[in-house]
């Protein structure tokens, strides 16, 4: 069986990792939770995932220099930028930054099930879920 | 894949780029050639999608805002539609003007050669080079004019695009390779954020054309499957008004929840209580 899949998701709003760590878990993956960008840096200098999902908008610190910091470090992950401020010109630099993807706020669970699994795909670790709009 | 959106001030070198463009870069080729297409399926003389479109100043200004609306939103429809099958290349649509918040769309504006320009207008009407010149920034003004009433901005504004070209100093070969090599940017790449934003205006046009076959004034916005209408209303006609856009953009595939905001003519309604 092949390894499951290390996600982080750092999210101020604690509802975004309540609602995807269950989903995610199901379908075999290992999801690390964090609502501050500074402990979850600290463990991402320790660990490497393979998907760091991350708002960009937070207190401490950007999204942008946690997509930095991730891509410095081991640039195979796939970082997945969320915000509730969504422009052109963020999501063009969190691109040019090296992004997977790129979500604005407020999205549906399914939305971003579909990102990480299509970055599970990119890393060619295929996770199996079926989205809600398309179950029996 | 990206799509490459090309406007211009002079149609014929738009043309010329776009198809160069598309060639090296592997693309579709989206053009006035669509209006046909969009006459036939909404039963419109093709004429009349041009002038909408501009072509035509004198008639334009003469056609009603309700069917220049109506006109508009049929085309709007149809080319954003077409544009989520990414990798294209769109001309000669205004689609510079209307699609809005898609990052992996490259805007680019063609700046003519006007001393050229100047030339080709004094040889086609026979005309000398000092009138053709008062000829053309006449029509650039009209042109600003049509941008300025049909979509409230100026379509010759720099900011609005992100490559601007300027054909007196970058032939077409030049600029083929320059808008090949902008659009492989990592940063007009699709993203969730843009393809949905792009599916949400494409979802907010096909509902504004439903809605402008039965009323005036309407303005459509979408978010997350939730089309917002704002429109203007009698009092007396609210609840009328506001069943009838309910079902009329309820029924449009892909919308979920129809939310409307009514407005009241007040000026209207003052002047008929004083009648």
């Amino acid at each position: 069986m092949s390894e499951p899949l290390q996600i982080l998701l750092l999210d101020d709003e604690a509802i975004v990792g309540k609602r995807l760590k269950p989903a995610l878990t199901k379908v075999g993956c290992e999801v690390e939770v964090f609502q501050e960008p500074i402990p979850a840096l600290g463990r991402i200098n320790e660990k490497t995932f393979d998907i760091v999902v991350t708002d960009i908008r937070m207190d401490e610190m950007d999204g942008m220099q946690v997509l930095e910091h991730v891509l410095a470090k081991s640039p195979d992950t796939k970082v997945i930028m969320i915000t509730g401020y969504a422009m052109i010109a963020l999501a063009r630099e969190a691109m040019e930054k090296g992004a997977f993807d790129f979500i604005a706020k407020p999205f549906k669970p399914d939305d971003l099930r579909k990102v990480i699994a299509k970055a599970a795909d990119a890393l060619g670790k295929p996770i199996d879920f079926t989205p809600a709009d398309q179950a029996s | 894949m990206s799509i490459i959106i090309i406007s211009s001030d002079s149609l014929d070198h738009a043309e010329q780029i776009a198809e160069g463009a598309a060639e090296a870069v592997g693309y579709q080729l989206l053009g006035p050639d669509l209006l046909g297409d969009i006459a036939a399926a909404h039963k419109l003389p093709v004429e009349k999608l041009k002038e909408a479109l501009g072509a035509n100043h004198s008639k334009w200004r003469r056609m009603r805002t309700k069917r220049r609306a109506q006109l508009l939103a049929c085309i709007e429809a149809e080319v954003l539609s077409r544009l989520m099958a990414d990798r294209i290349v769109c001309w000669g649509l205004a689609a510079h003007l209307y699609v809005e918040g898609v990052s992996h769309a490259l805007k680019v504006r063609l700046l003519a050669d006007t001393r050229e320009q100047v030339k080709l207008v004094a040889l086609q009407r026979d005309i000398s080079e000092q009138r053709a010149e008062k000829v053309l920034q006449r029509e650039k003004l009209k042109q600003a004019q049509w941008s300025q009433i049909a979509y409230n901005c100026d379509e010759s504004d720099p900011s609005m695009y992100d490559l601007v070209i300027n054909l007196a100093q970058i032939n077409p070969d030049e600029s083929i390779k320059t808008i090949s090599g902008a659009v492989g940017y990592r940063k007009f790449q699709p993203m969730t954020y843009s393809t949905k934003n792009l599916a949400e205006c494409a979802l907010a046009a096909k509902v504004k054309t439903r809605l402008l076959e039965n009323m005036n004034e309407v303005r459509v916005q979408v978010r997350d499957g939730r089309v917002v209408v704002t429109s203007k209303a009698f009092k007396r006609e609210r609840q009328k008004k506001a069943a009838a856009i309910k079902e009329i953009a309820g029924g449009v595939e892909g919308v979920e929840f129809v939310e409307v905001h009514l407005i009241n003519y007040v000026i209207r309604e003052a002047a008929e209580s004083f009648r």
